[in-house]
């Protein structure tokens, strides 16, 4: 990132920060302004809306572009390689164009000329390379690491990641270096969240990065995963598959069960909530695993307890942390604080809607009687057959 | 932590901008020494009732031959009431303007209130066929029941659980589950998703010119412009009077862009353009204009870039709500 864009991040982060504090009611209106006045951007920053809709245009125009070329062209192989590093390099520019223009840095072209300008580069040197996915791949974590560096993106830096563990899983051993990789990529983005000397979007790179090294360990010790050798399915010549030690299936057992207490229980210490959706998720995932072992119970008694059990935890912890003075415990609280939610509602409204609402009927015709398809009611394993 | 807020707030309480008090609070925020939980408190209900809808479903499914079919009824119907009886309790008072949430909970108990009892009655359907061969009327029955809830209660989430499946009741998918517009008859579809688009839109406009809820304008106007404009590409895309579609689609894309610009709706402005350049393609790339040509993604990507300058222009002038 370069310095001054780095400085209107800063800049950006703390006008954000006030202007949550001003929705919230916890300063009026002359200190809202004193603060904008005391830290100014220069950029452009639009809404999420305008930002996916400019990087969705750019993409149309880059990719109708490119296809305009390749017909007027028609290039072989080799051709076509260069034609995408002469549209990579274009979009390199273009992306450092607007990168260091105030007005236009924040509008979400950028992004997608920096997506689409990697992407183009890898295609291309995936061609030249005969679909050697290995130098692919290494090229990818440089590529996406770059752009990540470049234009503080952690969109890039969850691809260089997602990257370099597909490539380190085609290696022997690969479940080893899963582990280790990790281990050391959360290790070492853990310290740079909170680094004062990072830019803002790095240090949301490195979070992004966090999570990934976090799900990479938890993947390469999860017991289902060595069970089925899911990660040897990776390389390029999968193993022939014989059974695990027993003795490594249990320590993978005993892995897959402590792991999300472990992540949980630093999320808890370190109060880092991106941390804590982890946690969460690893766990469901290690009870899905836990219940594909041990068939405790039937599903629906699987599916209505744990139901049940969410939903009094959340009614718990949310009762508790109301009745402490201040509704706080422990740094955690049930308040939004200075979050802004004015948004909430739709974005609420949409996955309840896409995951709950009843599958349309059929039309049949009226001497068919009681079609009885579709309609279904009440989310995933209910309908109407009865 | 937020090394630079936290650096921002120690800098404006020397400059006396923040009172102690103040850069206290958000001192303690900035260095994550205070942490909402409040959006890990919503997924978790909302994974739980997701969880509990689909294992009462299985249940049902399942066994409902061993357990008979009033034992399911009323296990159900307690259910149900319980969580509908607590919301009651809960629950402010009745308002037309928004009413906040007595807690985080509230939404959450109450949509599975909701799916129960809508549970409950399409078994009762099921067993007792009530509608007869007209069942998929029960869609609207809970598309009703969920709508008055929504109202009572004030609650946006299941506003859009009954705009979904009013829709659903007219053979609609809204749901991202189950394709674009759903199964059936694409004419009929298309039909059905023009009516009701535009009667989501009117209640949207409605909401807001009578002041009755007019923050359910979003989600109302949202699923509107969703099935109008969906419908419209799909004919433009698809019918065989492709032409004709497609003038109808540009030109309430146009109306739309032009409407959510004055109201300043950047989500509505975004459909428009995306629905009025998805018709642009059909017919750029119509297949016997110009055979395997270069032209047409030529002229796709001027299309892009003069949309690009729309859309920066609207930016620019737009005062955004």
């Amino acid at each position: 990132v370069r310095p001054e864009a780095a400085a209107w991040e800063r800049a950006a982060e703390v006008r954000e920060a006030a202007a949550g504090w001003r929705r919230a009611g916890a300063i009026d209106r002359a200190t809202h302004e004193a603060i904008d006045a005391a830290y100014p951007d220069p950029c452009v920053t639009p809404s999420a809306v305008w930002r996916i809709l400019t990087a969705a245009m750019v993409t149309a125009v880059m990719l109708c572009t490119l296809g305009a070329a390749w017909i007027a062209v028609q290039p072989g192989v080799t051709g076509l390689a260069l034609l995408l590093f002469l549209f990579a390099g274009a979009a390199v520019v273009a992306t450092e164009r607007l990168d260091a223009a105030p007005r236009l840095a924040r509008r979400g072209a950028a992004g997608a000329t920096s997506f689409w300008g990697s992407v183009f580069l890898l295609a291309g040197l995936g061609l030249l390379a005969d679909h050697a996915v290995d130098q692919v791949l290494v090229a990818g974590v440089l590529v996406w690491g770059a752009g990540c560096w470049r234009w503080g993106s952690p969109l890039c830096a969850g691809l260089s990641a997602v990257s370099l563990f597909a490539f380190l899983g085609r290696l022997p051993l690969g479940r080893a270096l899963w582990v280790l990789a990790g281990s050391a990529l959360a290790a070492v983005a853990a310290r740079r969240t909170d680094a004062a000397g990072w830019a803002p979007s790095h240090r949301r790179a490195a979070m992004v990065l966090l999570v990934i090294g976090v799900a990479a360990v938890y993947a390469a010790l999860n017991v289902y995963s060595l069970d089925e050798q899911l990660l040897e399915e990776l390389r390029a010549i999968a193993p022939r598959r014989s059974a695990p030690p027993p003795g490594l299936l249990v320590l993978a057992g005993v892995a897959t069960a402590v792991l999300p207490l472990v992540v949980l229980a630093w999320a808890w210490t370190s109060r880092r909530t991106l941390l804590l959706d982890t946690g969460i998720v690893l766990f469901a995932a290690s009870l899905v695993t836990a219940r594909y072992y041990v068939d405790l119970a039937p599903l629906w008694v699987v599916l209505t307890v744990s139901g049940a059990l969410l939903v009094a935890l959340a009614l718990a912890v949310e009762g508790a942390l109301r009745r402490r003075p201040g509704g706080e415990y422990a740094g955690f609280t049930a308040e939004p604080l200075f979050a802004d939610e004015r948004g909430q509602p739709l974005l609420q409204a949409v996955p309840v809607a896409a995951a709950l609402t009843p599958a349309a009927p059929v039309a049949a015709s009226e001497d068919e009687g009681f079609a009885g398809r579709g309609g279904a009611f009440g989310g995933g394993g209910a309908s109407e057959r009865f | 932590v937020n090394p630079d807020v936290a650096a921002a707030i120690g800098r404006l309480r020397a400059q006396r901008v923040l009172s102690s008090g103040q850069a206290a609070l958000f001192s303690r925020v900035a260095r994550a020494h205070l942490v909402s939980i409040r959006l890990e408190l919503r997924l978790l209900l909302y994974a739980g009732v997701l969880l509990l809808a689909s294992g009462v479903g299985l249940l049902v499914v399942e066994h409902h031959r061993e357990i008979g079919r009033w034992a399911i009824t009323a296990a159900i119907g307690l259910g149900a009431a319980g969580c509908l009886f607590w919301v009651a309790r809960q629950a402010p008072p009745f308002s037309w303007q928004a009413v906040p949430s007595p807690s985080v909970a509230f939404d959450y108990v109450l949509l599975l209130g909701l799916l129960l009892l809508a549970s409950g009655l399409a078994y009762l359907e099921a067993q007792f066929t009530v509608l007869g061969p007209r069942w998929a009327h029960h869609l609207l029955v809970v598309g009703v029941v969920y709508l008055l809830a929504a109202y009572r209660w004030d609650s946006p989430t299941v506003l859009g659980l009954a705009v979904s499946t009013l829709a659903a009741w007219r053979g609609l998918s809204v749901s991202l589950l189950h394709g674009s517009l759903g199964a059936g008859d694409p004419g009929d579809l298309r039909a059905n998703a023009l009516a009701v688009g535009a009667l989501y839109v009117a209640l949207a406009t409605l909401s807001v010119r009578l002041e009755r809820k007019p923050h359910f304008e979003d989600v109302f106007g949202n699923a509107g412009l969703l099935l109008l404009l969906g419908a419209l590409v799909s004919g433009a895309l698809a019918a065989a009077a492709w032409g004709v579609w497609l003038a109808a689609l540009l030109a309430v894309a146009g109306l739309v862009m032009w409407r959510s610009f004055h109201l300043g709706r950047s989500l509505y402005f975004a459909q428009g353009v995306l629905a009025a350049y998805a018709g642009l393609l059909r017919l750029v790339f119509a297949p016997s204009r110009f055979g395997a040509s270069s032209v047409p993604f030529v002229v796709a990507a001027l299309l892009g870039l003069g949309a690009l300058a729309l859309v920066f222009t609207a930016h620019r002038r737009m005062t955004e709500r």
